[in-house]
């Protein structure tokens, strides 16, 4: 079956893929690490001030909390929906994802309008959290953030993983239901619950917009937000060598981090047969009450600050209360002035670009790496995703700054870099499960490569590429982290003119913007809450 | 080989189909001349011997709403300049030129600050360009430096909550007792009007730098921009702030419960510079954008958007009191410094 021009065809794919990677990644880190080589002792040196070692302790410290607090949390959501008899199931996985929607930096600012002092809370009950901002609340909202991950992952192996026949028989010999859940359930979900462990702490080492507006105003730093304040607000040469400096301590702590856990952590079991364990393992009366938790954390974690935001950005006036006789829709009209349309047509531009490029790259390893049995290349590509955005923004800057600076082709070689992998993961997973019958039948018939491609691979496959087209789409939407450091006169985004106004301490217009993106975000993921078995397509379950 | 080649292909042409709106895209702040070869030739023959073309690029930490007025009348006069502009606080200014001097040139062309201590680090360095504005006469002595000249007044003033008791009225007050722990001042790394207070009360024997210790002493919270300042007093988390009287009076227009005091001795007045980069391939216009701003017609855009008009006789909002000044000259140099001896107080 396999011909002289199908190898050719996947040696070609895979140079091009190495090429691309090179490229857009190797290059970059390559340039980073030369140039603090190249900056001598300074940048070793810098390591050692205080600001660095606060930036270093903090980033762990947020990771560590970050990851116990959401496995946490995230775990008891999962037994909850998969393990008891609860009603509106699906209503609350689909809830689940919502969070996740939201834009982090929008999250932080919302987060902000509802619970800090002088926000809707304060106004209403007169409480407020003077932890928000600081340490405290940069944990807290982080965490808010990560449990829904938690919560798909280990839903999902719950769902495929378990032994539905040995928690039976715990139960028939006399356990109690948490007694199962300690001997049974937890350890065959382990490779799941360490999974999502990992993703979270890796996320919350590389964290910038909920740090950056919830830590950087009380002076908590993380290495993200020093790295951002040395390159964009600082003019000293002293500055940059620790912009170098903690650009490769950061890159270095996180592989660490998967590392260790790639050490420590249980491995992945065998799957099971994908016999879904869930509505089997929960007997009794379906009832709303194990659930109640679950609809209290999305209610008070997203859906009252969604609200508190829609009304700072209706209130006319900081500082009155936010009852209709205040209202406006003046900010929403300053909102969509001027800068608005450059912004967003960027913000779409590039989300189209890196949806679109990033699709291609992942079909050109997936292609390339097929057969041969060379999966290296694909854990390459996969690597890409954990190298924290603050450090491939750097790279790239360094690399391409000269030639690319102020356009979006410098923020588009970012994206690539970062979301290739977004996209390649459930291209590959998809032909994983591709039987090799209709191609050959194809081939039997006489269909040439090109043919067989646009009549049997690709519309077999169309589900796939749409799911991962839609989230690189969604994630270069949110994406704020490397566009910050990379964008210029003419190639602001979206979330860079939200996050910049927001540093400027104006929250009326901030909100009407953010409610706008986060209007444009849920539309175009409606698609992604309306299919069944999305999540299966790319890769989560 | 036909297969990745195809899609290399495919992205080859998705990129260069895309590459046409991407360009006119790419520099979206830029306002677009308008197609009136007419009015081009006027402008150019009434005001300037050879047409004046190309783009500047404009770096400046003035309000949006200013800034925005003021291109878009620019453009309207030489519709053949493309104005690019990059808006953002001073300290950001500052990053991005330092990055693009370790890149081997300053791009900019035209650099419009908010505070002279600021603009003078980089004339100190030789990089601002050596030429004299077609109406400089317009602009008062004591807001001219050799190669910057002032464009408009900052007016830095105290603020406090609506229902605060007693309501200050010096400066002095910020470190009395009833405001512990309720004061909002600007950082001067970030946001040039509080460099320049800075400035005033560092050489100034009534304050001194023993001012900024008793507002540390006190309690005071230092916050990055003006504008957060009126945010934090309006929401009531502080009594009383320090801040630029524009973006105050816009909260106040909008019902927010804050008071503007001008304060004893007086309001601290920062006159907002503007000069063209030594290494601006395009002189022409970035003079003619600078000569703008200075003429009359600039001026009174400046007045219409909430701040005061370096010119005499240009209208602008009214003064409310007393207005003091450093004698900036005596100062220069001094930048460095100040912010560190700042620094030593109230940290990052």
């Amino acid at each position: 079956m396999v011909s002289d021009r199908r190898i050719a065809g996947g040696i070609g794919g895979r140079l091009f893929a190495v090429g691309a990677l090179l490229l857009l990644v190797g290059i970059p880190i390559v340039t980073l690490v030369a140039n603090a080589l190249a900056d001598g002792a300074e940048p070793l040196l810098s390591l050692a001030s205080d600001r660095s070692v606060d930036a270093w302790r903090n980033s762990l410290l947020v990771a560590a909390a970050v990851t116990a607090l959401s496995v946490l949390g995230g775990v008891a959501a999962a037994l909850a929906t998969e393990r008891l008899a609860v009603r509106g199931r699906t209503a609350l996985r689909i809830g689940m994802l919502l969070p996740l929607l939201v834009p982090d930096f929008v999250t932080a600012f919302s987060w902000q309008q509802a619970y800090a002092p002088g926000g809707l809370v304060d106004d209403v009950v007169g409480v407020s959290a003077s932890w928000l901002l600081g340490p405290i609340g940069v944990i807290v909202v982080l965490t808010a953030g990560a449990i829904p991950l938690v919560y798909l992952v280990v839903a999902a192996g719950l769902a495929t993983r378990a032994e539905p026949e040995l928690e039976r028989a715990a139960r028939a010999s006399g356990a109690t239901r948490l007694d199962v859940w300690r001997s049974v359930t937890i350890p065959l979900a382990g490779p799941s619950i360490a999974g999502a462990a990992t993703l979270v702490m890796v996320m919350s080492m590389n964290a910038f917009a909920i740090p950056s507006v919830l830590g950087t105003p009380e002076g908590f730093v993380t290495m993200t937000t020093r790295i951002y304040r040395d390159l964009a607000f600082a003019a000293d040469s002293e500055s940059f060598s620790r912009v170098l400096a903690l650009s490769v301590l950061l890159a270095g702590s996180t592989l660490v981090v998967i590392g260790v856990a790639d050490r420590l952590l249980p491995g992945r079991g065998p799957a099971r047969s994908g016999v879904s364990a869930s509505s089997s393992m929960a007997s009794g009366r379906r009832s709303w009450l194990p659930t109640a938790p679950l609809w209290a954390y999305l209610g008070l974690s997203t859906a009252l600050p969604l609200v508190a935001l829609v009304l700072t950005a209706l209130t006319r006036g900081i500082g009155l209360p936010p009852v209709p006789s205040n209202w406006t829709l003046d900010h929403f009209a300053e909102a969509l002035g001027n800068r608005f349309g450059p912004a967003i047509s960027n913000t779409l531009l590039l989300a189209v670009l890196a949806a679109s490029a990033a699709l291609v790259l992942g079909a050109v390893v997936v292609l390339g790496s097929r057969r041969s049995g060379r999966q290296w290349l694909g854990t390459a590509v996969s690597a890409t995703f954990a190298v924290p955005g603050t450090v491939l923004a750097v790279s790239v800057l360094l690399a391409y700054g000269g030639a690319l600076r102020d356009t979006l082709w410098l923020v588009l070689v970012a994206y690539l870099a970062k979301f290739w992998a977004v996209a390649h993961r459930p291209v590959a997973g998809a032909v994983d499960l591709m039987s090799p019958d209709p191609i050959r039948a194809a081939h039997a018939s006489g269909a040439g490569p090109i043919t067989t491609l646009r009549t049997i691979t690709i519309p077999i496959l169309r589900p796939a590429l749409a799911a991962a087209w839609l989230l690189v789409f969604l994630f270069a939407l949110h994406e704020v982290t490397m566009s910050i450091l990379l964008y210029g006169p003419g190639s602001e985004t979206m979330a860079v003119l939200i996050l910049n106004l927001q540093q400027l301490g104006d929250p009326t217009v901030t909100a009407a913007l953010s409610v706008v993106l986060t209007a444009i975000t849920l539309a175009a993921a409606l698609p992604l809450l309306a299919r069944r078995g999305l999540l299966r397509r790319l890769g989560w379950a | 080989m036909k297969t990745p080649l195809g899609l290399l292909a495919v992205l080859m042409l998705a990129l260069s189909a895309c590459s046409t709106p991407g360009a006119s895209n790419s520099a979206p702040e830029t306002v677009a001349p308008t197609d009136e070869p007419s009015a081009v030739a006027s402008a150019s023959a009434s005001e300037a011997p050879a047409p004046i073309t190309g783009s500047v690029a404009l770096y400046t930490s003035t309000t949006q709403g200013t800034v925005d007025a003021i291109v878009a009348a620019f453009s309207e006069k030489y519709p053949d300049v493309e104005v690019e502009l990059f808006r953002a606080p001073t300290g950001e200014i500052n990053a991005r030129i330092a990055t693009e001097e370790r890149e081997g040139r300053i791009r900019g062309d035209v650099l419009w600050l908010s505070d002279p201590l600021s603009i003078q680090q980089y004339d100190a360095d030789g990089h601002l360009r050596d030429w004299t504005p077609r109406e400089i006469d317009g602009v008062p002595e004591e807001y001219r430096a050799d190669r910057f000249w002032g464009t408009r007044l900052l007016n830095v003033v105290l603020i406090h909550g609506a229902d605060v008791d007693p309501a200050p009225t010096a400066w002095s007050d910020l470190t009395d007792p009833a405001y512990a722990d309720s004061v909002a001042i600007i950082d001067p790394g970030f946001a040039g009007s509080a460099f320049g207070s800075l400035g005033y009360f560092a050489t100034t024997d009534e304050f001194g730098m023993d001012f900024y210790r008793d507002l540390a002493a006190n309690g005071a919270t230092q916050l990055s921009a003006p504008d957060e300042v009126v945010t934090g007093v309006a929401e009531g988390r502080y009594k009383v702030g320090i801040t630029l009287e524009t973006p105050a009076q816009a909260a106040v227009a909008n019902g927010s419960p804050i008071e503007i005091v001008w304060p004893e001795p007086g309001a601290i007045a920062i006159y907002s510079p503007i000069g063209v980069f030594a290494d601006t391939e395009n002189a022409a216009a970035s003079e003619a954008l600078v000569d703008f701003i200075i003429s009359e017609e600039g001026q009174t855009i400046i007045g219409a958007t909430g701040f005061q008009p370096i010119r005499d006789g240009v209208e602008g909002p009214p003064t409310n009191g007393e207005q003091v000044a450093p004698d900036w000259e005596s100062i220069f140099d001094r930048q460095a410094e100040l912010l560190e001896e700042y620094r030593t107080i109230f940290g990052e």
